[in-house]
């Protein structure tokens, strides 16, 4: 065992009896001894933070996770609670009671940049804890608490510098940005020293339960064995992980989650549903002839941007016709030129779109503001004018706007438009809690982004039934994205525990 | 710490740091700094070297600090100070560094014919910390004679008992001490340590096991790795700074006590 003792106070005390220094204040003297006194830790359990926040008070769970967090995994866990529900909150406390307990005296917090400034927010006004934001050229050397965005942390010099500090703490947000292990992202937290180390994220799992491999891997290597031994035991086929209790129990010792429905706190209702349409006959024949594409000319035979055109064609023929009009660009032979041409021909000509006719629908019906998600910009822009010509207002959000703009468009919804039109970068970090129905236009591959798109509204402060409404084309790529999502919810209950409804409660049991 | 006890803190404070209180109401005070407090507290050193430099008119700030926001209803700017604020924990910081170390009579009824003799102690206030992945600390005060190395425990709480004075009261007598304050010091310091050996370190036992627990599971991760990458050995530096157990002996403050 590791004694320390300073001689700091001996040697005060020598000057004194030497009389080379005066002696202090009886009052003060005392004063010290009283403070040491009612700030004494005296118990290895329990948490201290609570005290000394006086003008806020956590929850129940999140108080009951802060604590878990410390006393049963020793400090390091993936923070996943459901979106809404205060992670942040709980991150904070973790490091305040680390502070007061002079466990933790550096800490780095890694966020999405467009977060930066909403976490130094949150720790200095609620949890009094000074963070600031690094800058370039700030020296780490006299930071104490820093909050970063993944982005800049990952570059030279700032990684270096990084890593040549001793940090106690380190906090990432939003940590399924880290779940693909062969990215920048993910080597540079793969060797960050990680004493106590808090992971946040909704959504363990996006796609696959090897995410959650990796992301454990990252907090505690071997904690779920090594790569082979977990693949031989876990996954036979990707999406397959029945009856595996024993799994989830590990990832329980290293993770924590809350749904709504756990934490006491009364929750509105979410009210789902799938809304299939059909396209018109028109529309059904610029798909097909899409569709067709691959066998037309080894040009178009690449997969994925047929996955594409055929997504994008069931959004809007905007999106669908700014894609091929860039295939036109690269194309050589003149038959190819032609079948495009033709195609894009056919697609000039579309006079109704269905789903945004059916979005007209809902959204007149709906009584109230309403947010739209959809994948393309392009479909973005025609919404907006499609909605204008029919008199309703709507402003437009994607993740590249800066700060200052998110905010002002937000007000702008709040008080002006009915609709917010937003694209799927725009679905992190804003909070509107003033809306209750949310349309997604256009299908994710991956569920946790319609959990993320959700959340934004479906959160703590939220007084109304959230409806939220999928909109599906029957007999197209949307058919086999909603399969697709179905099972990948389904990996994600057995490993990590219940979703709360995303798509629609009925099909779950089908 | 309640709204009202960091109010009459910040009071006392003040007043025994010769800081003039402009106005005390009972949720906020105003206080004027002198020069001193405000180099102390007020992170400003430019401005004191220019001032010098320039032998300018020093202006030491006045500030008001607001220790009940419930109470508030007056149009008042301040610092909102509570538990945990950063500036109440730098008032605790100088009430420490300006409380350390003391040299204190016990007062004697005037108009005794016969000297009353005063025996002196060395009064020392111990903070232990126990440290792992968790925390715990532990306040010892220990008094010892100076004369016959008697040992006192809550020494502290005992002079509380008594009028004690900066100056030696008139009539009195101190003894020389036999035992030099620094030897009792020391002597102070091995109780101390002897009082940890003999203390429960079951926490210490459970740290290792945790930390035995991760380091098998570290292992076999990287199980017939030959060449483990760098982060093998991080992730391995991590876990000692995490769970070794260590003891933290601090002095809060002490001093020399004549007492009867």
């Amino acid at each position: 065992m590791i004694l320390e003792r300073s001689t700091a106070w001996k040697e005060g005390f020598i000057e004194r009896l030497e009389n080379r220094e005066t002696w202090d204040n009886w009052k003060l003297y005392k004063m010290s001894y009283e403070i040491t006194k009612t700030n004494l830790i005296t118990d290895f359990h329990g948490l201290q933070s609570p005290k000394f926040l006086p003008n806020f008070t956590p929850l129940a769970h999140q108080l009951e996770v802060a604590e878990r967090v410390i006393e049963r995994m020793n400090g390091k866990a993936i923070l996943a609670d459901e979106v809404g529900l205060g992670k942040t909150i709980e991150a904070g406390l973790i490091l305040k009671e680390y502070l007061i307990r002079g466990l933790v005296k550096k800490a780095l917090i890694l966020v999405p940049a467009s977060l930066v400034s909403q976490w130094i927010e949150e720790l200095n006004q609620k949890f009094h804890i000074p963070a600031v934001q690094y800058k370039k050229n700030y020296d780490l050397n006299h930071l104490t608490i820093v909050v970063m965005s993944m982005d800049m942390a990952k570059r030279s010099p700032h990684k270096e510098n990084i890593y040549d500090q001793d940090f106690d703490l380190i906090i990432i947000d939003e940590a399924h940005k880290l779940k693909n292990h062969k990215t920048k992202n993910y080597e540079f937290a793969q060797n960050l020293k990680k004493k106590f180390c808090l992971l946040l994220t909704a959504t363990p799992i996006q796609n696959d339960v090897f995410e959650l491999f990796y992301l454990i891997s990252l907090l505690k290597p071997g904690h779920l064995g090594n790569y082979e031994t977990f693949q031989s035991s876990f996954a036979a086929s990707k999406h397959n992980v029945e009856g595996d209790e024993y799994l989830k129990e590990l990832v329980n010792q290293v993770m924590v989650r809350n749904r709504r429905q756990d934490t006491g706190i009364e929750w509105t209702n979410r009210r789902v549903q799938i809304i299939p349409l059909d396209f018109t006959k028109e529309e059904k024949e610029v798909y097909d002839l899409i569709s067709e594409l691959k066998n037309v000319s080894p040009v178009f035979s690449d997969a994925f941007s047929m996955l594409t055109l055929q997504r994008e064609m069931c959004s809007s023929k905007e999106a669908t016709a700014l894609t091929l009009t860039k295939m036109l660009e690269k194309c050589t032979l003149p038959e190819d030129i032609s079948y495009l041409e033709s195609i894009i021909q056919k697609i000039m000509a579309l006079e109704i779109n269905s789903k945004a006719e059916k979005a007209y629908e809902i959204i007149s019906q709906a009584n109230g503001k309403v947010i739209l998600f959809t994948e393309y910009r392009g479909s973005q822009t025609y919404l907006q004018w499609y909605l204008q010509s029919k008199g309703i207002t709507s402003v437009l959000f994607n993740g590249q706007f800066s700060k200052s703009k998110r905010e002002w468009m937000k007000q702008l919804f709040k008080e002006k438009a009915q609709v917010l039109i937003a694209t799927e970068s725009g679905s992190e970090g804003i909070n509107l809690q003033f809306c209750h129905h949310v349309i997604n236009y256009d299908l994710p591959w991956n569920p946790m982004k319609l959990e993320q798109r959700i959340g934004r509204v479906h959160r703590l402060g939220q007084e109304h039934d959230v409806h939220i409404y999928n909109l599906a084309i029957q007999n197209t790529i949307e058919d086999h994205i909603l399969d697709l999502l179905y099972v990948k919810i389904g990996v994600f209950e057995k490993v990590v525990g219940e979703l709360d409804d995303i798509l629609s409660a009925f099909k779950k049991t089908i | 710490m309640y709204p009202q006890q960091i109010h009459s803190y910040l009071l006392q404070f003040f007043k025994e740091n010769n800081c003039q209180i402009v106005s005390d109401n009972d949720h906020f005070i105003n206080v004027q700094l002198t020069i001193e407090m405000d180099k102390k507290i007020m992170n400003r050193p430019f401005y004191w070297k220019y001032l010098e430099s320039t032998n300018g008119v020093p202006d030491p700030a006045q500030l008001t600090f607001i220790t009940d926001k419930n109470k508030l209803d007056e149009n008042i700017k301040g610092e909102v100070v509570h538990i945990g604020s950063p500036r109440l924990s730098q008032l605790f910081q100088v009430t420490k560094e300006l409380g350390s170390f003391v040299q204190m009579y016990e007062k004697v009824n005037d108009g005794l014919e016969t000297k009353t003799i005063l025996t002196p102690w060395l009064g020392v206030n111990y903070k232990v910390s126990y440290y792992s992945d968790q925390t715990k600390e532990t306040l010892y005060s220990l008094g010892i004679n100076l004369m016959t190395g008697e040992l006192k425990e809550a020494f502290q709480e005992s002079l509380y008992e008594m009028d004690l004075d900066v100056n030696m009261p008139d009539n009195t007598f101190n003894l020389p001490y036999i035992i030099k304050p620094l030897r009792a010091l020391e002597r102070l310091d091995a109780v101390i340590e002897n009082t940890i050996q003999q203390d429960d370190h079951t926490w210490a036992e459970e740290a290792k096991m945790r930390w035995k627990k991760d380091r098998e599971v570290l292992e076999h991760f990287y199980e017939g790795v030959e060449d483990k990458p760098d982060c093998y050995e991080t992730e391995k530096e991590a876990m000692e700074q995490q769970y070794e157990a260590r003891i933290k002996i601090e002095i809060i403050n002490g001093g020399l006590f004549y007492l009867k």
